[in-house]
């Protein structure tokens, strides 16, 4: 490789990537209309346009539409365009913070529920299940409130826990995830054996799916992700310099402890907000950023954007694919959506490690 | 003028101190060793240089300004670290890695631009790695991984470089390249460099000063060859040393020797007659095989008076370049006269030394076995026009052991004394039965039991 073409390839890199992550997200809004057709109840694609058009302000006067059947406006709006809009948002954020995890642990087999994000959650949810589950504060579920807080709650302990003076070493870190989450685990195990008729609720937020979102409830986490992922996105090169080693990143002038704090705080937000509408969905966090990472390199400048918007046109697909399952095979049963990105995703996880060969140092 | 001061640098693991009292300033242009043993504190004493572990007590000012006070962004600026250890997370482009060393100078934002990429190419070049520019840094060799975390230091474009025992995966034509480059900017651009060195001969040649370390406190600092001596290296690493002066290099140079085992372990004493560096090796091989030795005559100055000095061993000696008097000759007898065995080595003959050749040949007429090295024959190092020729035939004819170098004499030596003074007693006897001219003229008729 002559020094010109290398260097030609670096120079170029800037407007490379612009244009990787205008084609995704060209892509994700292509996923999304084609996925508000996907569904038990047929509307057709030039309905789906008229519909959507009629919502934007100015331009729904020139749009001529008269609804074919009464409930088809609400359908797509009211149910399957919130259920879309939660699996873009969710899927993003468990990408997202799969990648920050990674960078922050340098270790690709870290994952957003790495540090107990999830186990707490799922105390919140089951807690608010059993004792609290018809209350609604301002129009959002007693479940996600708790699933929220007490994910919150949960990192706030893991974090001290490990703290040693003003340091938060990984490994123990990573130890104190791992404690808590056993522990918390045993206690969603115990209320699950006490929950008696609400044994199925629990069990289904614990697999994961967007069954009976709201508009109300993606209001209420789109701060928090959007938030999270656009400031995470500054810390990007931070995070490429954590490669190096924490010594080595603050000796090229990382403040690391602060940045830590700061990513370990935003990724476990994102993480929680996700989780508290759609329940456990594992694998989106774990293998998307990995899965990316094989293909467009470990640079977080670029690794975080693709992999956030790749993890939102994932998960939507799959929850399409839970979707038209739920209606043609599983007849009234909600299919898991956790169980749909685990089983589609992994062999193709596994093709992309044979390919590449990659092997990996831990 | 870069300035960098350490004042009084406590340092503690727990309540563990493994740093006290440090002190040291440095200028431009200093190429300081930090040298001890493993455990001394050579690295702690870089993290805390490094902005990475706080001291507990002390300062460590950076153009006048304590560092720890310092943002460290603006510390990345002027210092940059190679550590021992240079695994990276994720299989980034080595290009990638050295353009990291940028990141001091670029804002939040900032793209690399086409400065920072003639500055990465620039370092990459000269630590001989822009051929591995977008191979992945883990599927470097340690060598090549090591050129590209320099390279990647000197991107930074410091003022002072921090090493971390920082060619410990290198061959050796990479070490002295890499030496040399950054001596080259210690000189010409007036670098400053800090760098713990496990090999001495190394510090030796490149450092202008050093501070040796010893259970976390300085011991000796100063001039590399102040600091670099052999009474230092025997106090700070119980090694025992040879320190000289190197005649090519001009710097000083350190032949460690192996530790040296309890006083013999033998009754068995020998006496060496040598010279001329004939015996060097052999003094120390026969020290550590238990034996106890002494030596003589030897003039003072000459090689082999002085690795017996250094060895401790007893030593008939002669005043430098003159011949060997009576006296000391006498001296010698009575040394020879203790031992229970002598050892004659290759060693070139004129007149001056000749009389330690009738010195083996009272030794053999005592009854004390007596072997002969016979590496270099006699003919090439006989410098008396035949006396000392002469004197070795007689010797043989005497009965001499002669071999042919000091494996042989090991070897035998190894067989046991003890056994070579009953075999060499039975031989005697058989010849004692002989008449004068059945003698064989070669008198080499050990048994063969004996030898193996």
């Amino acid at each position: 490789m002559s020094k010109n073409e290398v260097e030609s390839t670096y120079s170029k890199r800037a407007s490379r990537w612009k244009l990787i992550i205008f084609l995704l997200i060209i892509a994700l809004i292509i996923t999304v209309i084609v996925s508000l057709n996907v569904g038990y109840y047929g509307i057709s694609f030039e309905d789906i346009l008229k519909i959507l058009g009629k919502q934007i302000p100015f331009l729904n006067s020139f749009v001529d539409y008269t609804p074919k059947l009464p409930g088809d406006p609400n359908v797509l709006l009211l149910v399957r365009l919130p259920r879309i809009i939660a699996g873009v948002l969710v899927g993003a954020a468990l990408a997202a913070s799969g990648v920050l995890f990674q960078g922050i642990f340098r270790n690709p087999m870290a994952d957003p529920f790495v540090i107990g994000v999830s186990s707490g959650a799922s105390v919140g949810a089951a807690l608010a299940t059993l004792f609290a589950a018809g209350f609604v504060f301002f129009g959002i579920g007693a479940v996600q409130i708790a699933a929220f807080v007490s994910a919150l709650i949960t990192i706030f302990f893991v974090y001290n826990i490990s703290r040693v003076g003003s340091r938060v070493p990984v490994m123990t870190l990573l130890l104190s995830g791992l404690a808590v989450t056993f522990f918390s685990s045993a206690i969603v195990t115990l209320l699950q054996f006490i929950s008696g008729k609400e044994l199925f609720s629990i069990v289904a937020w614990l697999a994961g799916g967007f069954s009976n979102i709201t508009w109300l409830a993606i209001w209420a986490i789109t701060p928090f992700i959007l938030i999270g992922i656009i400031a995470a996105y500054f810390y990007a090169r931070d995070l490429n310099l954590l490669a190096l080693g924490e010594d080595t990143a603050q000796n090229l002038g990382v403040d690391i402890e602060r940045v830590k704090k700061i990513l370990l705080f935003l990724g476990s937000m994102v993480t929680a907000a996700a989780v508290s509408v759609s329940g456990l969905i594992g694998f989106v966090g774990l293998i998307i950023p990995h899965m990316t990472r094989l293909v467009i390199g470990p640079d977080h400048r670029i690794l975080l954007p693709t992999s956030t918007i790749i993890g939102a046109i994932f998960l939507v697909v799959c929850d399409d694919v839970a979707r038209l399952m739920t209606g043609s095979i599983m007849g009234a049963l909600q299919l898991p959506v956790g169980v749909i990105t685990a089983i589609s995703g992994a062999p193709f996880f596994v093709y992309l490690l044979r390919r590449k060969k990659t092997s990996y140092a831990l | 003028m870069v300035l960098l001061s350490v004042d009084g640098v406590e340092c503690r693991y727990g309540s563990v101190k493994v740093l006290e009292d440090v002190s040291l300033s440095v200028k431009e242009g200093d190429f300081v060793g930090i040298l001890g043993p493993n455990g001394s504190g050579k690295t702690t004493l870089l993290k805390s240089i490094s902005r990475t572990l706080k001291p507990h007590r002390g300062t460590i000012m950076l153009d006048k300004a304590d560092i720890y006070t310092l943002k460290g962004i603006d510390v990345a600026k002027k210092m940059a670290v190679v550590p021992q250890d240079g695994s990276v997370g994720f299989s980034f482009a080595a290009l990638d890695v050295v353009l990291m060393g940028r990141n001091p100078h670029l804002s939040r934002f900032q793209m690399e631009n086409e400065k920072d990429m003639a500055i990465a190419r620039k370092a990459m070049t000269l630590t001989n790695t822009w051929y591995l520019a977008q191979r992945p840094i883990n599927e470097l060799s340690g060598g090549e991984r090591q050129r590209v975390i320099i390279a990647r230091a000197l991107a930074q474009e410091p003022k002072i470089l921090l090493l971390d025992e920082p060619i410990t995966h290198l061959d050796i034509i990479n070490q002295l390249e890499l030496m040399d480059l950054v001596k080259g900017l210690c000189v010409r651009e007036g670098l400053i460099v800090l760098a713990v060195f496990h090999d001495l001969n190394l510090a030796a040649r490149y450092c202008t000063s050093a501070i040796m370390l010893k259970n976390g406190k300085i011991f000796s600092a100063g001039d590399i060859a102040e600091v670099l001596t052999s009474e230092n290296i025997k106090s700070v690493f119980n090694v025992d040393a040879i320190v000289k002066k190197h005649l090519v290099t001009n710097s000083v140079f350190v032949i460690p020797l192996s530790p040296q085992k309890s006083p013999p372990s033998r009754k068995c004493s020998i006496h060496l007659i040598c010279g001329a560096g004939t015996g060097t090796t052999l003094m120390k091989i026969l020290l550590d095989e238990g034996y106890s030795v002494t030596a003589g005559v030897l003039n003072v100055l000459d090689t082999d008076f002085e690795t017996a000095q250094f060895l401790k061993i007893p030593v008939t000696t002669e005043a430098p370049f003159s011949p060997i008097t009576e006296k000391t000759h006498k001296a010698n007898l009575a040394m020879i006269s203790d031992a229970s065995t002598v050892v004659l080595t290759s060693v070139p003959f004129g007149y001056g030394n000749l009389q330690n050749l009738e010195a083996a040949l009272a030794a053999l007429e005592r009854g004390i076995p007596t072997f002969v090295i016979e590496e270099v024959p006699i003919e090439k190092r006989d410098f008396t026009r035949g006396k000392a020729k002469a004197l070795l035939t007689e010797l043989k004819s005497k009965g001499a052991e002669f071999v042919k170098d000091q494996n042989e004499l090991l070897s035998m030596l190894n067989v046991s004394v003890e056994k070579l003074k009953i075999a060499k007693e039975e031989r005697d006897r058989f010849l004692a039965h002989l008449k004068p001219e059945e003698i064989p003229k070669e008198t080499k008729i050990r048994g063969k039991g004996e030898k193996s």
